[in-house]
């Protein structure tokens, strides 16, 4: 026995080929066919595959290492359902020829990346990582564009176009293929719990959303903190002095607001912070402490230069309430709270002028030139300059106080 | 075993294809090391490379970086010591000289250059030891079954003769991966997502555990009796371990993905086999350490030196590797840098060792090749201070991310985090480099025939050219 075991025809044949289709068989062949039966039972009919751009976007991504700091698989763990969402399903992946579930998190994981981030954000971040996170050691893929963060090349419209679908099928199977697919799955209670249990699909605190609770925030705050923590996370879009000119913002449409313009009542930039702003780059800052977004909050409030405000004739507020009430409410309400009847159909929502007051300045550069990248448009053709003026006025007074 | 003696007076050795194998994976190994160290500084400065370096981004600088070290080095390495072992294993010469050749043209200008070349310029597979794009693969393939062609026929023409503990693992390290290959690096492209994965996991196992493994423990278990002139400790123990790692390695693909979608059943059937292959690699190595006995920790000898070390280091990683596939520490240390760290002491403490150890063994018995003791001395010091330097960085680097992933902190955090031992993991960059130029100038300068000196040196005794007896006691 001792000598069998050491002859080359055993070595060979037994050790390297039967060892071999061994392990092939136990953990490769094996597990495959269990993951089919379960693809089958848990996919939903007709997931969209991937388009032909969408497929060439995903070459880039693979080309260019991004599967080695960024994984695409959230694991039945409690900490990673906690931070990215609901575990990835077998069929989620179908359609990767290869895989690109990766191994090294330096990045956080992209599985429901899609709906996640705007596609201005996308591209300037990709441009110049830094301009948008301070702290990002990604490598600048700046060789995908034409000089600017919004003259992609193809491959970089590409790219963004399979970032997209990142998340996209499972989000679109909606809460019936998800019973449908918890009912099938033939999974053990941790597997289901992860799997399906998750409170959110996306639990990415980054994710802008439309409406949602969002705490109440302190009207003290550390200022050195506040500070702090606005140059490092804010400053790149808003700039330094919160006058929307930072160096992300050359490449966002809508551009980042000019904070130094506005008025904000408390709420409003809880809100905002807390749930961000759909429609634009603007991000949720949902993984930050109350405390530090007290703090932030704080220093935005900061950039504005509280201004005498001139007494008006009533006359040219009846002029500015007429011309609001026949042009303006449609979207931003009756009341001046961006809920006019018209406010839904926009995938950006109008401004809420009882929770943020322009300055006049910005009021009337608004309505001369609309707002680029919302539906914002300019008035001039329509409206007389006394009109302009007047609505510019009116709408200022809807603000209801800072506190 | 005694009553079939290699016949006297080996064949020949190809001494022209050693030297020529052994250069190349010295080059390589500098110009891997070079990607691996651009990469790395990339994470300090990441705009290094000006954001027009689309062949100098980090993705494809990380990509070159793992295969280079993998086929460049250590494949280059593996070769030089085959032609140097397998002749005095098997007492027959390799197949064909001129085989050689084409083997080394292949092996060099048809994969490792091309590749490299290919994947800077935006042509690879984004699969964890498998970067090179598919045209490459079709050529490593090749050469895989042309080195079982010249290699594998000298023990396979002895045969029913028995044979000694690093023939077993050249031959079933050298069958194993040409099957292993294309299933990590074809199988993927055509079976998508979850079910692929797990051959992926499969092949990054196999990359590490049935090819550079086999073949840096046959170095082992050549140059430790080779040097110290006396039999290896327990041919028992050898058989022993070897049968059981051949069985175990390729049974631990799956623990790459623990906690993923792949059925439950098969992680815990890998991490059960990382765990006993802890215990399996216990006794391979203390069967290497008690034939080292006497020897020292730091031998004279620097060849035994380095590979002394390399069997330290392959005791630790093993255990490490066992201990990390546990799910209560894989839950918190995957995706970390503590893995970056567990890869650097297999690759670079391990393998490298090991291989550099070959390297100088086979040197010293080349009558014409320059050897600078010096400066090999100087190699082994400064590459012994970089790996444990480095990689205690990256293990500690892995538990603060850990740590920070466990919290709500944003995810930013846990990078701030790195960035402290991300430079000293570059900074470690100039004692490993350094040593790496120390050994190629220890191999390539120096009085020519200086290894023969060093070895009457150290060892005390005339060079023996007849050394094949070390290698055949009696079970």
């Amino acid at each position: 026995m001792k000598r069998l075991l050491r002859m080359s025809y055993l070595v060979g044949g037994v050790a390297g080929l039967g060892f071999f289709a061994m392990s092939v068989l136990l953990l490769g062949v094996w597990p495959g066919r269990v993951l089919e039966q379960q693809i089958r039972g848990t996919s939903p009919d007709h997931p969209l595959a991937l388009t032909a751009s969408e497929k060439r976007g995903r070459t880039v991504y693979a080309r260019e290492g991004c599967a080695y700091c960024h994984t695409q698989q959230i694991r039945y763990l409690p900490g990673d359902v906690a931070r990215f969402g609901a575990a990835t399903l077998a069929w989620e992946t179908i359609f990767d020829y290869p895989h690109l579930w990766g191994t090294r998190r330096i990045g956080p994981d992209l599985s429901r990346e899609g709906s996640v981030r705007s596609a201005d954000w996308q591209l300037s971040h990709l441009y110049a990582p830094r301009a948008l996170v301070a702290d990002s050691v990604m490598p600048a893929f700046s060789w995908l564009f034409d000089g600017a963060p919004d003259r992609p090349r193809q491959d970089a419209q590409d790219l963004l176009a399979y970032l997209e679908t990142l998340g996209r099928d499972r989000a679109l199977a909606g809460p019936e293929g998800e019973a449908r697919a918890r009912a099938a799955c033939n999974c053990s209670d941790d597997e289901k719990r992860f799997g399906f249990g998750s409170p959110v699909l996306n639990a990415s605190p980054s994710m802008a959303r439309r409406q949602g609770d969002y705490p109440k925030l302190s009207s003290s705050g550390d200022l050195t903190r506040g500070q702090q923590l606005y140059s490092r996370d804010c400053g790149g879009c808003h700039g330094i002095s919160g006058q929307g000119n930072g160096p992300g913002a050359a490449g966002l449409h809508p551009r980042p607001e000019n904070l130094s313009e506005h008025e904000y009542t408390l709420d409003r930039l809880a809100s905002s912070l807390w749930n961000g702003s759909v429609g634009t780059a603007m991000p949720a800052w949902r993984d930050l402490p109350v405390q530090d977004l007290s703090a932030l909050a704080q220093i935005v409030r900061g950039f504005h230069a509280a201004q005498p405000e001139p007494t008006l004739p009533q006359d040219v507020l009846a002029l500015g309430s007429r011309v609001y009430a026949a042009h303006c409410a449609q979207c931003h309400g009756e009341n001046g709270a961006g809920d006019g009847s018209a406010a839904g159909q926009f995938p950006i929502a109008p401004t809420n002028f009882r929770t943020q007051r322009p300055s006049l300045a910005a009021s009337l550069r608004a309505l001369r030139n609309g707002v680029e990248g919302t539906p914002m448009a300019p008035w001039t053709s329509q409206l007389s300059e006394a009109e302009l003026s007047a609505a510019a006025y009116f709408v200022r007074g809807f603000f209801q106080g800072a506190n | 075993m005694n009553e079939s003696p290699p016949p006297a007076g080996s064949p020949p050795v190809e001494t022209r294809l050693v030297y020529a194998h052994g250069l190349a994976a010295l080059i390589t190994l500098l110009i891997s090391v070079g990607f691996g160290v651009l990469a790395s500084i990339e994470l300090l400065i990441p705009d290094l490379a000006g954001g027009h370096g689309a062949w100098l981004s980090w993705g494809r600088l990380r990509y070159d970086h793992t295969q280079g070290i993998m086929l460049g080095w250590l494949g280059n390495a593996f070769f030089a010591f085959l032609y140097h072992a397998v002749p005095i294993l098997t007492g027959r010469s390799v197949t064909s000289a001129r085989l050689g050749q084409w083997m080394f043209g292949l092996w060099n200008f048809a994969v490792v250059a091309p590749g490299w070349v290919l994947v800077l310029a935006g042509f690879s597979q984004p699969l964890e030891w498998a970067e090179f794009p598919l045209v490459i693969d079709v050529f490593v393939v090749l050469a895989l079954v042309l080195a079982i062609v010249q290699f594998l026929p000298p023990f396979f023409s002895r045969g029913l003769e028995d044979l000694y503990v690093s023939s077993w693992y050249i031959i079933g390290g050298l069958v194993f991966t040409l099957l292993a290959y294309p299933m990590g690096n074809f199988v993927p492209e055509l079976i998508p997502g979850a079910r692929g994965a797990a051959f992926s996991g499969l092949w990054i196992h196999d990359a590490i555990g049935l090819f550079v493994t086999p073949l840096a423990l046959a170095i082992l278990y050549f140059v430790i009796p080779a040097a110290t002139r006396r039999p290896i400790f327990s041919h028992f123990l050898s058989m022993l371990g070897f049968w059981l790692l051949f069985f175990l390695y390729p049974l631990n693909g799956t623990h790459h993905y623990i906690f993923s979608v792949i059925p439950m059943s098969a992680q815990i059937g890998a991490i059960t086999a990382s765990t006993l292959l802890g215990v399996d690699v216990v006794l391979v190595v203390a069967n290497l350490l008690l034939s080292l006995r006497g020897a020292g920790w730091f031998p004279r000898d620097v060849a035994l030196r380095f590979v002394s070390t390399g069997t330290v280091f392959y005791l630790i990683v093993s255990i490490q590797g066992s201990v990390q596939a546990q799910m209560a520490v894989n839950q918190s240390v995957h995706f970390s840098d503590w893995v970056v760290g567990h890869s650097h002491l297999a690759m670079l403490g391990f393998a490298s060792f090991s291989a550099a150890g070959g390297l100088i063994h086979v040197w010293q018995r080349i009558p014409w090749a320059r050897y600078n003791p010096m400066m090999l001395g100087w190699s082994y010091w400064l590459l012994a201070a970089g790996v444990v330097v480095m990689v205690s960085d990256l293990t500690v680097a892995g538990l603060a991310e850990a740590r920070l992933w466990q919290t709500s902190a944003p995810w930013i955090e846990s990078v701030r985090a790195a960035q402290p031992f991300w430079l000293i993991r570059t900074l470690t960059f100039v004692p490993i480099g350094a040593g790496f130029v120390t050994l190629l100038i220890g191999l390539t300068t120096g009085d020519r025939g200086g290894g023969l000196l060093a070895i009457r040196d150290t060892v005390g005794l005339e060079p023996i050219k007849e050394i094949a007896p070390v290698f055949s006691e009696p079970l």
